[in-house]
């Protein structure tokens, strides 16, 4: 695939924008994560404001790029791992759109909490937040460089953010026994920590949609224990 | 090279051997065949004379004779063309003769002949006729017939001598051929040779052929074009190399996209400025390398404008590093525009200049919180408090304290810009930094006191003398000193350390206090810089203490060094130069 050439190199440049172009919705989705958790440790809501404005950048960058890719597919009928990389970048572009939302919805749930005094400090969740953005940033690493044992990494992590988010769950489940007046804002901080959670969801799904476009294999819904020996 | 040129050279000499057998041909075998035919001619009609025309039983005797003698077909014929006597045919079967080409010609001219392809013995003959009587009326003809063998022979014998010097010539011309292209093919191989190893980059001199042809010129023009060349490619070299060491020494990060946007070319700084965050990221698209949608969009933004552009970007999220980011395009052959993307390290920049907003407003605050209080109770007593005089008195305490306090503090801002600005005159001595040490000590026994502070002090034996100027070193310990003991809570320690490490003596002040976030530490020493405002000022500091320390200790060519744990505690340790022996 990197020694790939076309003859014709305006369709070579057609598929490196394509490729950039996802880049840049990743990167903006990963900042809008973490700009989401600064403003929730930081109880500052005026970045998750803009972080909820910015949204909309994403979205536009979103449907324009789809628009770009079913372009391609009508007038250069790529094939083979052209086609693949084409649908791959469809699929992920989706992906990246929602989690491009659940940061919005991060966002809003940090403006709510930090209207009301801390409920308690954060560890868990930023550490959460901060795998999901290495994921992320993984998964598009893995999807540059055709990597599959990086695609493979993600998919191991997203099991870490699903035990995290449980143990969260469990955490807060506590407090809400002992104090009735916690209930309101530790169920917000669930909905955050499972924001999280499905974030971490798409950017495995990423990862899979990577590991389709290089061996043109299907592992969406393949699942196995973490430590178990991955599927042949 | 040699055999092309010597097929050529014997090419054309044989066409020109062709040519000349051709024109040979052309020019001679008529002749050759003309005065043959003639020779016969003559010796037939010679032979014709000699036939005796009186009788013509006589003829017919003589007949037989003639033509023994003369080899040729004899024949009598009468004035109408009938054959009456023939030396080798049948007259019986013989047709009229009246119309034959000689015949008429004999009869017109005197003498005739022709020649006439034999279809029965498959040559050409020759025929000679004559008329019997000299005088007319003609009462008949002789005619002598001969085939031209001899000519055809002689012409042969010739053209085979000719065939023969044609090869002979040939072969000559062969060997001719053979020198005369390996004459000339050797100072063009010479040449090619020459040219040959140039194009392969090994180092030529010159070329000297012992020709003075056409080929000593070539080679002469070659050996100008090689030192032209040589020289063109030294000062290109020089250039590039010039242009390299700019790039590599240049404190600015330098990157060159190609035409497909890739990135070609990373110079060390740049390398340098992203080693920690970013792997090679040469043959990767902007985006790809960098993950950065700011540097994404100022390049979009070059490419639709084709414009310089000037941006700041910060670069990685841990660790930030802002740079101010150049985008210009590099002006190469059409269609095939480079980029060069500069980036300049701003990051310190943006931090002094915080630094010195920060400065601004702190001194503002500082010197407006005492004066706010002065002029508070100052207009309080104003104001008809001045009829209590315990008030007064306890207002005028404040005020007071508040202006020494303000004192002090424009005292440390002068220390610190006269320590900044050289102006200070520090007067240096040999000095035993225990003796300075435990002549300060006392000043904060009581304080120490009554925090219950534990202080332990540990200092080498044989130290050596420190360059110092007394005083000032006295200042530098109180201030560290007073920082340790103002920020160790109650029971806590403090221990003092003098050693010698390489070529400094060390004194470390460690202290069991809150320490410090390890994200402030570098910014101690900052003026006004503190950790926790609202404390320290309860404290009674004016955030210049360590900012004096720092500039007096580089007044002494010494360094001061913090380490800390929140919490835990504070490590200062202050490296002074020893005295040279």
């Amino acid at each position: 695939m990197e020694e790939r050439k076309h003859t014709s190199s305006h369709y070579e440049m057609e598929l490196q924008e394509i490729k950039n172009g996802l880049i840049y919705i990743g990167v903006l989705t990963e900042k809008a994560i973490q700009t989401a958790m600064q403003s929730l440790t930081e109880r500052n809501s005026d970045i998750a404001h803009k972080v909820i404005k910015d949204d909309d950048e994403i979205d536009k960058m979103d449907t324009e790029l789809e628009e770009r890719c079913i372009r391609i597919l009508a007038l250069r009928q790529p094939t083979a791992i052209d086609l693949r990389f084409i649908t791959t970048a469809i699929k992920i572009t989706g992906h990246l759109e929602r989690i491009g939302d659940m940061a919005v919805n991060i966002a809003e749930k940090a403006i709510q909490l930090n209207e009301e005094p801390k409920l308690k400090p954060y560890i868990d969740l930023p550490r959460m937040a901060d795998l999901v953005g290495e994921m992320i940033k993984n998964s598009l690493d893995s999807f540059i460089r055709n990597d599959l044992e990086m695609a493979e990494e993600v998919r191991r992590t997203e099991q870490i953010t699903d035990d995290l988010n449980e143990q969260i769950f469990r955490e807060l489940l506590t407090f809400m026994m002992e104090d009735s007046r916690t209930i309101h804002r530790s169920l917000m901080v669930m909905q955050v920590s499972k924001n999280l959670e499905r974030i971490a969801d798409h950017a495995k799904g990423i990862a899979d949609m990577v590991t389709y476009m290089v061996t043109g294999e299907c592992v969406r819904h393949q699942t196995y224990a973490l430590g178990e020996k991955e599927p042949a | 090279m040699k055999r092309n040129l010597f097929f050529k050279i014997l090419f054309s000499y044989l066409v020109i051997v062709c040519l000349s057998f051709f024109i040979l041909d052309l020019l001679i075998k008529d002749e050759i065949k003309k005065v043959m035919t003639d020779k016969i001619e003559a010796e037939l009609l010679s032979y014709a004379e000699l036939i005796d025309l009186s009788s013509a039983q006589k003829m017919s005797d003589q007949l037989k004779q003639i033509a023994l003698i003369s080899s040729a077909r004899v024949t009598l014929v009468d004035a109408q063309g009938r054959v009456f006597a023939d030396s080798e045919k049948d007259i019986a079967q013989l047709e009229n003769h009246f119309s034959r080409p000689e015949l008429q010609e004999a009869r017109l001219k005197g003498k005739g002949k022709s020649i006439r392809f034999s279809q029965s013995i498959g040559v050409d003959m020759l025929y000679v006729a004559i008329p019997m009587k000299s005088e007319s009326p003609i009462t008949g003809y002789i005619r002598l017939a001969r085939p031209l063998h001899d000519v055809q022979n002689v012409i042969e014998k010739i053209y085979q001598s000719i065939f023969l010097a044609m090869m002979i010539v040939a072969v000559i011309a062969l060997f001719i051929a053979l020198i005369f292209s390996y004459r000339l093919a050797a100072p063009i191989r010479a040449l090619e040779r020459f040219t040959e190893r140039l194009r392969q980059g090994h180092p030529v001199g010159a070329i000297f052929l012992e020709t003075s042809d056409e080929t000593k010129m070539l080679a002469d023009n070659i050996n100008y074009l090689v030192d032209e060349l040589q020289s063109q490619i030294r000062l290109a070299n020089e250039e590039k190399s010039k242009l390299m060491t700019a790039f590599t020494s240049m404190t600015e990060g330098v990157l060159i996209l190609n035409a497909e946007d890739k990135i070609e070319f990373v110079n060390q700084a740049l390398s340098n400025m992203l080693a920690d965050q970013y792997e090679d990221i040469n043959g990767k698209t902007l985006m790809e390398a960098f993950l950065n949608a700011d540097l994404q969009k100022s390049f979009l933004k070059f490419k639709a404008t084709h414009s310089t552009i000037l941006e700041e970007v910060t670069l990685g999220s841990v660790d930030p590093v802002i740079v101010s980011v150049s985008i210009s395009s590099v002006h190469n052959y059409p269609g095939e525009e480079k980029v060069m993307v500069v980036f300049h390290d701003v990051t310190m920049v943006k931090k002094l200049e915080k630094i010195r907003v920060d400065f601004v407003a702190n001194v503002t605050h500082e010197i407006r919180t005492p004066l706010t209080a002065i002029i508070g109770y100052l207009e309080t007593i104003n104001a008809g408090a001045i009829n209590n005089i315990d008030d007064v008195k306890r207002f005028i305490d404040i005020s007071l304290k508040q202006a020494r306090r303000l004192n002090r503090l424009v005292e440390d801002l002068l220390v610190i810009s006269k320590v900044e600005l050289g102006e200070i005159k520090l007067h240096f001595e040999a000095v035993s930094i225990r003796d300075v040490f435990l002549g300060a000590l006392p000043l904060f026994e009581a304080q120490a006191g009554l925090k219950k502070l534990n202080i332990q002090n540990n200092f080498q034996q044989n130290l050596p003398h420190i360059l110092a100027d007394r005083d000032r070193l006295t200042q530098i310990l109180v201030n560290v000193l007073d920082n340790a003991i103002k920020f160790t809570p109650e029971d806590g320690s403090i221990f003092i350390d003098v050693g010698q490490k390489d070529n400094h003596v060390v004194l470390t002040i460690t202290d069991t206090g809150i320490g410090i976030p390890k994200e402030e530490v570098q910014r101690l020493g900052e003026r006004f810089y503190r950790v926790d405002r609202s404390r320290s000022r309860d404290l009674g500091g004016t955030g210049l203490g360590l900012s004096i320390v720092k500039h007096l200790m580089i007044a002494h060519d010494g360094r001061m060094e913090i380490e800390s744990q929140l919490g835990r505690g504070t490590k200062v340790s202050l490296f002074f130069s020893m005295v040279k022996i």
